[in-house]
């Protein structure tokens, strides 16, 4: 799963959000880091669309303009639940490592 | 509409039809929400004169790419360009990664490095050059080498920043030495940089979700390439009088002609989806060898022997259209016989439920 993939699902995991409603709070979840572009949100929420993983919730009109709200689909809630377990489990195994290994000038990391 | 709204559908109009039936309003809406401001005076003027920055135009030709040059999981046709593009690409990398590795042993020989093949000629012989820039810079061109390795490879940022490498140096040197008059004006070598920029745009059909290039044969293909073109090449001015009628274009038309001779040859026997984009490919690289060879036409018209080169370089321009032609005549029929990218492609369905 690709990192912007994994932020859009996140950022549905709480409530159905519209497209710019993802890019904020991508933005904010990953504290500015991923800034996701319109072309890179929809190319990437297309796909998830087509797996399965996410769908659309309703469609409103906001000042004259569309707005289309997501949601995270059962499966999208599994794939990312799998996905953060993988990636925890990655982050629990250089965190023991980090702490086991003394390092020849610091010592050892503080736990 | 905003002026603003008008630009960015603009850009949008790069996606296919069937995609944009589904998600133009979406994008468009998130777009013009994300450039929303809250004092009414900047987003009024924004309106007006703002245009989408130069990473979102980015973001929506790298989604353009990978829909239109689509990679396995693509519709039909979609795919069939993907892999028309890519394979096109690869063909034209593999020839210069051919050129440049039979040049390499060319220069070694003629510099005398290679002691067990026989000398070549006193005036054959390279002057050494004046100093290591120079050296350094001479070696830029045979960066192609490794770009084409790069891409074989799977590395396709690379490719195209070691492919660049290739470029850039021989094309400030022609421009300092037309600008400097020590070479006539000419057309040729700004052509031929011209379709390396285009090769270094088309390797973005080498996306994420296109198939992985097949290893052994394209890396196969270098020593036979090297055996076919450079070395009979080689051979035959080495030991023939005549001036070279031969020149770039031209050599690219004979290239293109024979490997089409041969794909029309062998079709008979095999004529399914799974060679379409072969067929799409040899157009693609026909057409752009047929563009290189008109547009450096003009060159000839200072040059002594002008009526020979001139004649040469239409029957060579007529060769290319008499194999091209019923080859993508062809081609366009299978490629109209392929399902059409369904209009709702992977658009979200409203929910039943």
């Amino acid at each position: 799963m690709t990192e912007p993939a994994f932020f859009i699902l996140t950022a549905l995991v709480d409530a159905p959000r519209h497209g710019y409603g993802i890019v904020a709070d991508v933005a904010e979840l990953s504290r500015g880091r991923v800034r996701l572009k319109i072309g890179s949100l929809y190319g990437t929420l297309d796909r998830l669309v087509g797996d399965g993983l996410v769908e659309l919730d309703r469609e409103e009109v906001w000042q004259g303009r569309l707005r289309r709200y997501y949601r995270l689909t059962e499966r999208g809630r599994e794939a990312l639940a799998v996905e953060a377990e993988r990636l925890a489990a990655n982050a629990r195994l250089a965190s023991t490592r980090l702490r086991d290994q003394r390092n020849p000038i610091t010592g050892p990391v503080p736990s | 509409m905003s002026r603003l709204e008008e630009r960015y559908r603009l850009v949008l109009r790069l996606l296919p039809a069937g995609y944009r039936q589904e998600w133009e309003d979406d994008m468009v809406a998130a777009f013009l929400e994300s450039m929303d401001d809250d004092d009414p005076e900047t987003a009024e003027y924004a309106a007006d004169y703002g245009r989408p920055g130069l990473a979102e135009v980015a973001s929506i030709v790298s989604l353009a790419v990978r829909l239109r040059l689509g990679g396995s999981q693509a519709p039909a046709r979609s795919y069939a360009w993907g892999q028309a593009v890519r394979l096109a690409t690869l063909m034209a990398m593999l020839t210069h990664a051919v050129m440049v590795t039979a040049s390499i042993a060319v220069t070694l020989w003629l510099s005398g490095k290679i002691a067990w093949l026989p000398a070549p000629a006193p005036a054959w012989a390279l002057t050494p050059p004046s100093g290591i820039w120079h050296t350094a810079w001479n070696l830029a061109g045979y960066a192609w080498l490794p770009a084409y390795l790069a891409l074989v490879l799977g590395h396709r940022r690379v490719a195209q920043a070691v492919a660049l490498l290739a470029i850039v140096p021989p094309a400030v040197t022609t421009a300092v030495e037309q600008a400097t008059n020590d070479v006539p004006l000419s057309v040729t070598p700004w052509a031929v940089r011209l379709i390396d920029i285009l090769l270094v745009l088309a390797m973005a059909a080498f996306h994420r979700d296109a198939p992985p290039v097949p290893r052994r044969p394209w890396l196969l293909a270098i020593p036979i390439g090297i055996l076919l073109v450079p070395l009979p090449l080689f051979a035959i001015q080495a030991t023939s009088q005549a001036p070279r009628l031969l020149d770039w274009p031209g050599l690219s038309c004979v290239m293109v002609t024979a490997a089409i001779a041969v794909r029309l040859a062998g079709r008979a026997s095999r004529q399914s989806a799974s060679t379409l984009p072969w067929s799409l490919a040899l157009t693609l690289l026909a057409a752009t060898t047929l563009a290189l060879r008109l547009v450096t036409l003009p060159d000839y018209i200072g040059q002594a022997q002008r009526t020979a080169l001139g004649t040469i370089a239409v029957t060579e321009a007529i060769a290319v259209l008499a194999v091209a032609l019923p080859l993508a005549g062809r081609a366009i029929r299978a490629l109209r016989r392929l399902p059409p990218i369904p209009a709702d492609g992977q658009a979200p369905t409203t929910p039943t439920g």
